[in-house]
């Protein structure tokens, strides 16, 4: 029993904060929502994209037989956090975390995958997956594979360009969204039956576990943003994080953010690299996407409000955290239906209860 | 070393020693309330039969009739004491705060004379701080305790002091400093509850039971020997014994799972047999938030005893415990009183012990308690303040 990260996992996400405050400030974040994708935007994308390399995150979650790393989804979450913390436009933790440990599954059934895993694995491609039902994917047009499903039966390896892709604004200007919409062209590579299913799953607990630790850096970024503004700002002679309404409210948010801290790195410890997780893992995910799509949001609104005017204006970077905080909760199902199943769970009984259940079996993985 | 949140084989086997001795021993009726003189000597004869188990003080060490268990083994041992509803502690503010200070700060004379009486239910232990006029401002406490040969001679008005109508000895903090301001020319004293010039009037609660107390001293003589620590330290002790109260061990999470579990049964009972009267669809949502609470807290007290093991320090953050495990145990009682609807204010006839195993009654005491959470042990504004200016560095007001 230990609920503490590991130095190494420490220093990794420390690693990612130094290169994100030099490479994604809330300077930088600005430049890409106004140049919409434009040249500037993309010399800073590109350079970023090189930063990021050098991290030797690649395959991260893919199996060492396969020419990864070998690590856990665990090993991503200070990681997840960081990049939640600089409203990271790049899917790197979709990427790392979701689509390569499922192109790696997909590989080791289907040769017509190796080609893909080799260039992503060496950084030279990247590739994400887009579940099969949802809606507009982020940044898919920058990837060079797409993972897609006719239905949650069906993962299939396309090459981007084979795929019909339409670009959605989005309010959160840096989340890039396109349609994807298959086409008559046959995939690289393809897996069928509940081996599909399988990876669709895992990938759907990842996906909602790495979203909910991202969504701890976005709430912590806010208060900080807000707590920064509240010593700056002077009213009635004072600053006016002096006062106790302002105060309160962002010890409230932070309150949220620490009591979801824990669930968080809990529902990915207790998360395989490819596997789907048991009924526990991922009752566990669901509240972790819940409390910190809450804490986020709670930081949201009150980093806002402590702006007062200035909250609402475009000029303040602030926007660029929260907007990823809301549309983020919409994501891998979405808050409002992770809470239905929980509250279901409770109701039918399947949730364990009670002060002797908090790790029991399968709960936690090493 | 790397997250893994899989219990040891030793782990498992303190919880099943735990759960053999608790099932054979805890009351198979619930204890009358101990805010009544037969509640608190039944209560009294649990702490001691707790004793007799080596089961009173897991997390002190062997000298003092303690386990030496660390806090993840604590724990561990706290899920099976609330796993079976076993009696809340009477000895509480001694067992959580005054033995961590006398450990920390007594001589080992005192240690050796307070301690194990302590942990075999022999002693029980009352906060005796607030005052009428110093309650979040304790700083401006009056009630003074001045030095005359080897004795302090204590003169002043304290209130609000839990069980102290039936508690045996207080720990105090009183003026050694006459001519001193807030917090210097304080000091830790303690004292027998029956001294001579002290004068115990017990104050009715919310339930009408006294469970607390104002204490009068009129000229009661203490013998120096019972200053903890140094004289004019006493603010900076009190401050640590603050800190374990709003710290891990004031309120461990597995008696807010209790209840959370507790919560939900109630729910799906009361969902399995609506009928004319349909429940409020916001009680599912205010159940599955209190479930959520619970279990959030409880893995935020395993991280941080794990960090705690690991040599890391609580400081600060303490605070925001405090706010969340007393707003949650408002929340799940207000949810359960709202699903018991007409039924909740009704009382158990008869005896205090049938009031106590009433689940209406339960319910209905624990809500009026848990409305005491948000102000007990530094109301909950004072702790966001606290979490404001220490841990977010926003400017005092
Ligand atoms: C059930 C119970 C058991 C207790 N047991 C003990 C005990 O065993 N021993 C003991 O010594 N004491 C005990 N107390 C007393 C407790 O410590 C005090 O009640 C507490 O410190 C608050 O002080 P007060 O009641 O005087 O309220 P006040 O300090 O008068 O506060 C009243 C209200 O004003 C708010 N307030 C005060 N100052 C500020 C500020 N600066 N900013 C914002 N809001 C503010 C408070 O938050 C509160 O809401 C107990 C209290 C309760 C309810």
């Amino acid at each position: 029993m230990d609920f503490t990260f590991t130095e190494e996992q420490e220093l990794a996400a420390q690693a990612l904060r130094g290169l994100l405050d030099d490479h994604c400030s809330g300077a930088d974040l600005r430049r890409a929502a106004e140049a919409r994708g434009a040249g500037a935007f993309a010399a800073a994308r590109a350079l970023r994209r090189e930063r990021l390399k050098e991290l030797g995150l690649a395959g991260v979650l893919v199996p060492t037989s396969a020419g990864g790393l070998g690590l856990a989804p665990i090993d991503l979450a200070r990681l997840a956090e960081e990049a939640g913390r600089a409203a990271l436009p790049e899917p790197l933790i979709d990427v790392e975390g979701i689509a390569l440990p499922m192109l790696a599954q997909l590989a080791a059934a289907a040769p017509g995958a190796h080609d893909a895993l080799a260039a992503a694995l060496a950084q030279q491609a990247t590739v994400l997956a887009v579940t099969p039902g949802s809606g507009p994917v982020a940044a898919a047009v920058d990837a060079d594979y797409l993972l897609v499903g006719r239905s949650p039966d069906e993962l299939a390896l396309h090459r981007r360009d084979a795929l019909r892709l339409t670009s959605v604004e989005s309010v959160d200007p840096l989340r890039r969204l396109a349609t994807v919409e298959l086409t008559d062209a046959a995939p690289l590579a393809v897996l069928q039956g509940s081996v599909a299913r399988q990876a669709w799953d895992a990938a759907a607990s990842r996906s909602a576990a790495l979203i909910a630790a991202q969504q701890l850096g976005l709430g912590a970024r806010m208060i900080a943003i807000a707590v920064a503004y509240a010593l700056d700002r002077k009213q009635f002679g004072k600053a006016i994080g002096a006062n106790q309404a302002v105060k309160h409210a962002l010890a409230d948010a932070q309150m949220r953010v620490e009591f979801a801290r824990p669930v968080v790195y809990a529902a990915c410890a207790a998360l395989d690299a490819s596997a789907p997780p048991d009924a526990s893992a991922s009752l566990r995910v669901s509240h972790a996407f819940v409390a910190a799509a809450d804490a986020a949001d709670r930081a949201a609104r009150a980093a806002i409000q402590v702006h007062g005017a200035m909250g609402y204006s475009w000029e303040v970077d602030l926007q660029f955290y929260a907007k990823r905080a809301w549309t983020s909760a919409a994501l891998a199902g979405g808050r409002s239906a992770h809470f239905a199943r929980l509250h279901r769970a409770l109701l039918d009984g399947s949730a364990a209860t009670g002060p002797d259940h908090l790790f029991d079996a399968g709960a936690a993985r090493a | 070393m790397a997250i893994d949140l899989r219990y040891t084989d030793a782990h498992r086997a303190l919880r099943a020693e735990a759960r053999a001795w608790l099932e054979a021993n805890v009351p198979r009726e619930p204890l009358p309330s101990f805010d009544t003189a037969e509640g608190f000597e039944a209560h009294r004869r649990w702490e001691a039969q707790l004793h007799s188990g080596r089961w009173s003080m897991v997390t002190w060490p062997q000298e003092f009739g303690g386990r030496g268990l660390d806090l993840i083994e604590w724990l561990i041992f706290e899920e099976e004491y609330y796993r079976v509803d076993a009696p809340f502690r009477v000895n509480q503010n001694g067992v959580f705060l005054f033995g961590p200070t006398l450990m920390e700060y007594g001589t080992p004379e005192q240690k050796a004379r307070f301690l194990p009486r302590l942990a075999a239910g022999e002693d029980m232990w009352a906060q005796v701080w607030s005052e009428p006029q110093a309650g979040s401002d304790l700083a401006a406490l009056r009630t003074t305790a001045v030095r005359d040969g080897d004795h302090y001679v204590i003169n002043g008005h304290k209130i609000w002091s839990t069980r102290a109508v039936h508690a045996d000895w207080g720990f105090g903090l009183f003026r050694t400093d006459p001519a001193s301001e807030r917090h210097r020319g304080l000091s830790y004293i303690v004292f027998p509850l029956r001294t001579p010039g002290v004068r115990i009037r017990g104050i009715p609660q919310l339930d009408g039971k006294a469970g607390f107390a104002e204490i009068f001293f009129e000229d009661a003589r203490v013998p120096v020997a019972d200053l903890i620590g140094g004289e004019g330290q006493g603010w900076s002790i009190a401050m640590a014994t603050a800190g374990f109260e709003r710290g891990l061990m004031l309120r461990s999470p597995a008696r807010f799972q209790r209840t959370a579990q507790r919560l939900v049964e109630l729910y799906r009972r009361e969902t399995a047999a609506q009928g004319a009267a349909p429940i409020d669809p916001g009680l599912g949502a205010a159940v599955t938030q209190c479930w959520m609470d619970a279990e959030a807290y409880a893995l935020a007290t395993y991280m941080t005893a794990s960090r705690l093991i690991a040599g890391g320090s609580i400081g600060a953050e303490a605070s925001l415990n405090k706010v969340f495990w007393s707003e949650l145990d408002v929340a799940m009682h207000r949810a359960a009183i709202a699903l018991l609807g007409a039924r909740a204010e009704l009382r158990a006839q008869g005896s205090e012990a049938a009031a106590a195993a009433d689940e209406a009654c339960r319910w209905m005491d624990g809500f009026l308690f848990s409305l005491a959470g948000p102000i007990y042990a530094g109301a909950n504004e004072i702790q966001r303040n606290i979490i404001a200016e220490r841990v977010l560095g926003l400017p005092k007001g």
